[in-house]
C-alpha cells in the first residue's frame, strides 16, 4: 500500500470554496478531466445535508507497460461521492477508481472546513493498493498450471526415453546377434 | 462548463448544472446560518429540499435517464454497481483527513 497526503489553506471563506467546488472544472490546469457526470443527489430534508455520487472521466496517457499487462486504455472513469454539512461546516468527498479496479484501487478523500472566516482548510488524503488477493489468486493459479505441465513433460519424457532405449538397443541387438 | 461522459447527454447535463448551481448558491450561506438550532435547521432543510426538487426535477429526471443510458453503454454500470457494494457511502465517512496537519 502508497499512502500520500497533503494540506493546505485557500483564503476564501469556507462557503465561498464549497460553492467554488462545484466550478472546479474545466480548468486549463487539469485537462485531465474531461467529463462530469451527476448520476445521484439528494439533499436531506432534516440535516441539510447534500449527498451527491458523480462520475469523472479522465484521460491520462499511462506507460506503456501498464496498457500491456492491464489493458487499460486512455479513458479512466471515477466514482466520487461527496457530503455537504452546512450544520458542522465540513465537505467530504471520496473517490475510488472505476477503472482497473480489478487490479487496484486508489481511495482518496477530501476534506474542506473553515479556519477561520476567511481562510478554508483543504486536506487530502490517497491510498492506493493494488488488490493482493486477486494477486495471490492468479499465482497460485499460475503455479498450478506450471506444475501440471511439468508432470505432463516428465510423463512424455519418462516414455519417450523408454521408446528411445527400447529402439536402440533392439536395433543394435539385431545388428550384432 | 465541463461535458457529459456523452455528448448526446450535455445540454441536459448543463442545464442541471446551472439549475443545481443557483439554487445551492442561495442555499449554503442561509443553510450555515440556520443550524444554530435543530428546529431551524430542520425547517430550512425542508423547505429548500422541496424548493430544489420543485425547481430542478424536471430536468434532473431528463438528465438522469440520458446518463444512464450512457454509463451503462460504457459498461461502467457494472463497475459502479460493484463499487457501490463494496462501499455503499450513504453516510459521511467517520474519518475524513484530519485538520491541522
Amino acid at each position: 500500500m502508497h499512502f500520500f497526503s497533503q494540506a493546505f489553506q485557500y483564503d476564501h471563506p469556507w462557503t465561498h470554496v464549497v460553492i467554488g467546488m462545484w466550478h472546479k472544472y474545466p480548468n486549463s490546469k487539469c485537462t485531465h478531466v474531461v467529463s462530469i457526470d451527476t448520476i445521484d443527489r439528494s439533499v436531506d430534508p432534516e440535516t441539510g445535508i447534500i449527498r451527491t455520487e458523480r462520475v469523472l472521466g479522465c484521460k491520462q496517457k499511462a506507460p506503456m507497460w501498464i496498457v500491456k499487462l492491464f489493458g487499460g486504455s486512455e479513458d479512466a472513469f471515477v466514482r466520487e461521492i461527496s457530503f455537504v454539512d452546512p450544520a458542522t461546516q465540513n465537505v467530504t468527498i471520496t473517490s475510488v477508481n472505476l477503472s482497473l479496479s480489478q487490479f487496484a484501487t486508489c481511495y482518496e478523500q477530501i476534506r474542506y472546513s473553515p479556519i477561520s472566516p476567511t481562510q478554508t482548510l483543504f486536506s487530502q488524503t490517497a491510498e492506493v493498493q493494488a488488490r493482493m488477493a486477486l494477486w495471490r489468486s492468479a499465482a497460485d493459479s499460475l503455479e498450478k498450471w506450471l506444475v501440471q505441465r511439468f508432470e505432463q513433460n516428465a510423463q512424455l519424457g519418462k516414455s519417450g526415453f523408454t521408446d528411445v532405449l527400447r529402439n536402440l538397443w533392439e536395433e543394435r541387438h539385431r545388428a550384432s546377434p | 462548463m465541463s461535458q457529459s461522459l456523452s455528448e448526446e447527454c450535455t445540454p441536459l447535463k448543463q442545464k442541471y448544472d446551472s439549475c443545481f448551481n443557483s439554487w445551492f448558491e442561495g442555499y449554503l450561506e442561509p443553510a450555515v446560518a440556520a443550524s444554530q438550532s435543530a428546529e431551524t435547521r430542520a425547517a430550512y432543510s425542508k423547505k429548500k429540499a422541496d424548493e430544489f426538487q420543485e425547481k430542478c426535477g424536471k430536468v434532473w429526471e431528463e438528465y438522469k435517464a440520458c446518463v444512464q443510458k450512457a454509463v451503462k453503454e460504457k459498461g461502467l454500470d457494472k463497475l459502479l454497481a460493484q463499487a457501490r457494494e463494496e462501499n455503499p457511502l450513504t453516510e459521511p465517512p467517520t474519518h475524513p483527513p484530519s485538520s491541522g496537519q
